[in-house]
């Protein structure tokens, strides 16, 4: 569904992306673990045509992407969910709004179709009766949650989760990978998912893979990577 | 500089495409139209009705002193309507409506919102730049010929509470004063700063960083810039008016 081949990026003489090879089947949730600063985001930036490789290639559903126009990529971004870190929600909407903007652009529902797949994915998310609140208003757990429910509400068949849980609290970040875990398995979607958070990550995910300086460590479940016998997977999976 | 600007002319390619070819949400029209004209209307009265006065007044004592104190409507009226209404009323505009689009537009994008709206399928430009430049252009020339009318009503009072001019004289003599070519040529330069404004605002809060620290900065450089590029057109435009309309 989603193939990358020697991917590569640089940023003003520093490599980000070292030649990065990676498959993703559908409807995987893949993890991409590592530190503060090794490219994460930046892969996924990638993945949704936000960022241009210097070099090498990514395949959505056998379409290079990084060939495509502004133009043709928003099209393609339709069909994809795409969760910010800070969730990223428009400051001079309200939550309903917010959720609807995506089916008003890209569906032709009426306005009480709309409202009625709001008020249901609202439920889904846990935040029942929240439609008319702005998102200066919300906490950041419930702000991601939000985002989350706007990332899906097109039942896209491709999910990219910027570090979901940084910030919140163990109890919200269990809450929100959960969410992310049962949204992808209901919508059959492909996930990838960048974070630090090593414990919710191996909770959800099929599989994990370790990023370090800009190049792929490890890969692998949970038990083949706690097996590596590389300082770097070590050290960092015992922090 | 010369790269800056090279990219402020495409991101105006850019603007200028979306309005021919693009879709125009007239929802969002409104609503900029809405906010940028509630916003700087009351303003912008109160600069023209306090240039309007002092106009008539410093007027009242050069004329007096020729014995012509009965041309004070047509300084006043000609003055702003030709000059001053349109380029301090861009000033104004460009301060408070300038300085939100910016401010907005600055905020959306450190808090990746305009990002987001991208991942989500979505031109910005289409959706947060167009309607904002189309309520420019649609929103300063009235509050242009508002000002001119504020600002002549200031003149009225020092012309008939000062200056003892009987009203209905002076209400003639303003509008003898103004022709078609000084109304129209003040008018047409509100609408030129009105892209300007509406073009200068929007990129620097396209291209904000830097977090809080950068809106500010941001929104301090539009402002700045607006004002320079709205008094160096204004000399430009007036000279190209006065040579082939007079």
């Amino acid at each position: 569904m989603i193939k990358i081949e020697n991917l590569s990026k640089t940023f003003s003489g520093k490599s980000v992306l070292d030649n990065i090879n990676l498959e993703i089947k559908e409807g995987e949730i893949l993890v991409v673990l590592g530190q503060s600063g090794t490219g994460k985001s930046v892969l996924l930036k990638h993945l949704i045509g936000l960022l241009k490789p210097d070099q090498g290639a990514i395949h959505i559903n056998a379409k290079d992407i990084t060939c495509l126009s502004e133009k043709e990529l928003l099209k393609i971004r339709s069909n994809i969910g795409y969760l910010f870190q800070e969730g990223a929600l428009y400051d001079f909407m309200n939550v309903a709004e917010n959720i609807a903007f995506p089916l008003h652009e890209h569906t032709q529902f009426s306005k009480k179709i709309i409202a009625q797949k709001v008020t249901e994915i609202l439920e889904i998310v846990d935040l029942k009766g929240i439609e008319k609140v702005y998102p200066s208003e919300l906490s950041g757990g419930m702000r991601k949650r939000v985002a989350l429910a706007r990332a899906i509400i097109l039942d896209s068949k491709i999910l990219f989760c910027d570090e979901p849980t940084s910030g919140l609290d163990p109890i919200r970040s269990r809450d929100i990978s959960d969410l992310i875990h049962d949204a992808s398995r209901k919508l059959n979607c492909t996930t990838v998912i960048t974070s630090h958070d090593i414990r919710n990550s191996f909770r959800i995910a099929d599989r994990v893979v370790l990023m370090h300086g800009g190049k792929i460590t490890a890969q692998g479940t949970e038990s083949e990577l706690r097996k590596s016998q590389d300082p770097f997977v070590k050290d960092f999976l015992m922090n | 500089m010369i790269t800056n600007l090279g990219r402020a002319l495409c991101f105006l390619g850019d603007i200028m495409r979306h309005i021919v070819c693009g879709r125009i949400r007239l929802g969002e029209v409104l609503k900029q139209m809405y906010a940028q004209g509630l916003q700087s209307v009351i303003i912008i009265m109160m600069t023209s009705l306090a240039s309007g006065l002092v106009l008539a007044l410093q007027g009242y004592v050069a004329m007096a002193r020729f014995g012509a104190k009965e041309y004070i409507s047509h300084l006043v009226a000609l003055s702003l309507v030709r000059e001053l209404g349109p380029v301090f009323t861009a000033l104004i505009f460009s301060g408070k409506a300038g300085a939100r689009i910016t401010a907005e537009l600055g905020t959306m994008n450190v808090n990746d919102q305009l990002l987001a709206t991208r991942t989500m399928g979505v031109d910005p430009i289409e959706f947060l730049v167009v309607p904002r430049i189309l309520a420019c252009f649609l929103v300063l020339p009235i509050l242009t010929v508002i000002s001119e009318m504020v600002g002549i009503a200031g003149g009225y009072m020092v012309g008939v509470g000062e200056a003892h001019i009987p009203g209905p004289f002076y209400i003639n003599q303003t509008i003898k004063a103004i022709q078609y070519v000084d109304f129209f040529s003040g008018f047409i330069k509100s609408f030129f700063f009105s892209i300007l404004i509406g073009w200068v605002c929007c990129y620097q809060g396209f291209t904000t960083k830097g977090g809080s620290l950068g809106v500010g900065k941001f929104t301090t450089k539009a402002v700045a810039y607006s004002y320079i590029f709205i008094i160096v057109s204004n000399t430009i435009l007036t000279k190209i008016i006065l040579t082939f309309w007079g």
